[in-house]
């Protein structure tokens, strides 16, 4: 559990955070979705007591996170890739962060055989590959099994591989109950991950909702139809909420109504159908009408 | 590589918990896993060592007539402290490097999230420095002396182990070396930057005192060469070198310029150490890491 309240951080002139209150809660993933440059990190950073807050106050799991005795065990954070010293090993690098708390070697052991980490163990970080750097940064945050995790773009620099695995971790660590916190400007990343998503923009809250509804408050579904007689489809589906486009791949974007009552009324009248696909609209789609001004979006673009 | 594992139930964790000594383990882990760090202490060693028994056996020392008493206990004192003019730069670099290695890394993230207090850490960090730095250098020195002293008393100079005024220099060398290393660390975690760091301890003890004495003498300006005296440099001079007349408390005024003894050049050289200290730490316990 995570808890902030009126937090903001100012940069000499520049408001970097600006009084964010959220709270993010156990046994979910939730994301933290902004641009470059919206205050992501650097709420992270208060969170972990590393920037001071200019006012307001950030509590994990209940105390101030300087307040906790064993800190490792109640948080777990990557927050920059390669925040290690360049001459170290990755076994040394995690050896020494384990002897703070006394975390014993055989954990030392399992977060790098987690992490995938094995071969370059014994390498010097100062040769690993971003990918590389984001799995060390990983190991180090469950070192202490946390309770509270929190990851500033964890899948920044990852293969495909690496991305997947670091959903499904999020994902069982939730599912264990624990709070999982994490960044990302990659919208569509989130959308497979996160189950709750604040957006933050010049950093300020634009939403805190569940991710489902976030998408269905945006521009809402839409269906893609492939059919041999186009028109046909249109002149049985149409009406006053329907919107139909074209592709220029000869398939139709539907709108406005919803895959089975186009299914339907295309079997009633005979129509054949080769594709009928919901499409959700995306992340980039939603995060972009809550950032942007509607009226300027919708004068702009056309579909 | 196949990764895509939930994690295993961990291993035991209980009783895991912040505490002191945990963090000064794992500064001596983080001591002894940085290559430069290692090499630094290797060349201090080297240097501590090799001068001594190098010069004591190509010297001309006592000029073949033997040399005893205070002469003697003088050139003795010499020879075993020979190695600080070159180890004192080794401690500066390395006091420095220790911080601000963490600080251009990023890994002073990983140890203020690990210890979100920083003092300890940063506790812990100055005592294994100081440590590790007394205990190498207190080790080489007297592995020198006893490698030197059999030349040494075959050239006829007398080596008087048994005589305080000749043991405490050799032992001060190995503090002013320690006090060095934890100013230059001191240092370091004000500016946190390794190039300006190093430049300023650098500076500090290499170009301000030739500044001083330069202008001091140009100027006919006593109180500059009085400043001088106060530096690290040169009142850390005076805890390794032989002092015939040692046993007198205070500072006193030999000709116009304040000359400091062993013990009043100690507190000097502790005090700004102690104040440059004391600064670095509350700024890095306010600053944002």
């Amino acid at each position: 559990m995570i808890e902030l309240q009126h937090l903001s951080k100012r940069y000499g002139s520049k408001l970097a955070v600006d009084d964010v209150s959220f709270t993010v809660r156990p046994g979910i993933v939730t994301g933290f979705l902004g641009p470059n440059g919206a205050g992501k990190s650097t709420t992270m950073r208060m969170i972990m007591g590393l920037d001071r807050p200019t006012t307001g106050t950030v509590t994990v799991n209940g105390k101030h996170y300087p307040e906790h005795r064993d800190p490792l065990r109640q948080v777990g954070a990557l927050l920059e890739a390669k925040a290690v010293h360049t001459g170290r090993s990755a076994y040394n690098h995690l050896l020494a962060l384990a002897a703070t708390h006394g975390i014993p070697k055989a954990r030392v052991g399992e977060v790098i055989e987690m992490t995938g980490l094995e071969k370059v163990a014994g390498k010097r970080v100062g040769g690993f590959s971003l990918g590389m750097g984001q799995r060390l940064g990983i190991a180090a945050a469950l070192l202490g099994d946390p309770q509270t995790l929190i990851l500033d773009e964890p899948v920044n620099g990852l293969d495909p591989e690496g991305v997947l695995w670091v959903r499904q971790l999020t994902r069982y660590l939730a599912s264990q109950g624990r709070t999982v916190f994490l960044s990302s400007h990659l919208m569509s990343e989130m959308a497979q991950t996160a189950d709750h998503v604040i957006v933050l923009g010049r950093g300020r809250v634009l939403a805190d909702a569940p991710i489902a509804s976030i998408l269905s408050g945006a521009t809402g579904q839409r269906v893609t139809v492939r059919t041999p007689t186009p028109q046909r489809l249109v002149e049985v589906i149409s009406g006053p909420d329907v919107t139909v486009e074209q592709g220029a791949d000869g398939s139709l974007s539907v709108a406005g109504i919803g895959a089975a009552q186009i299914g339907e009324a295309a079997a009633g009248a005979g129509v054949v159908l080769h594709e009928l696909t919901p499409v959700s609209a995306s992340l980039e789609e939603a995060y972009l009408e809550l950032t942007q001004d509607e009226v300027e979006y919708h004068s702009e673009v056309t579909r | 590589m196949t990764a895509v594992a939930a994690p295993q139930a961990p291993a035991d964790l209980t009783g895991v918990r912040l505490t002191f000594p945990r963090l000064v383990r794992s500064e001596w882990i983080k001591l002894r896993t940085i290559r430069s760090t290692v090499w630094c202490f290797a060349i201090l060693f080297v240097l501590n060592v090799g001068l001594p028994v190098l010069v004591s056996a190509v010297g001309h020392l006592g000029d073949g007539k033997g040399l005893t008493g205070d002469a003697a206990n003088a050139v003795v004192v010499q020879v075993a402290t020979l190695g600080v003019n070159l180890t004192s730069l080794v401690v500066a670099v390395l006091g420095v490097l220790i911080m601000t290695g963490e600080y251009t890394t990023g890994m002073i993230r990983a140890t203020f999230t690990a210890d979100p207090g920083r003092l300890g850490a940063v506790f812990a960090k100055a005592l294994v420095l100081a440590v590790t730095t007394f205990v190498l250098s207190a080790a080489s020195t007297w592995i020198g002396v006893a490698l030197a002293a059999p030349t040494l008393e075959g050239k006829g100079v007398a080596v008087n182990l048994g005589e305080s005024a000749v043991v405490l220099p050799i032992l001060g060398s190995s503090v002013y070396v320690t006090l060095l290393a934890l100013l230059a660390f001191g240092i370091g975690l004000l500016v946190r930057t390794t190039a300006g760091g190093i430049a300023i301890t650098l500076g500090l003890l290499l170009v301000v005192p030739t500044m001083l004495q330069v202008i001091g003498g140009l100027m006919d300006a006593n109180w500059l060469l009085d400043v001088n005296q106060f530096l690290p440099s040169e009142a850390g001079r005076e805890l390794y070198s032989y002092d015939a007349g040692s046993g007198a408390s205070g500072a006193d005024t030999g000709g116009d310029v304040i000359q400091l003894n062993g013990w009043s050049a100690f507190g000097v050289t502790a005090g700004l150490t102690f104040l440059v200290g004391a600064v670095a730490t509350v700024l890095a316990k306010r600053r944002d890491a």
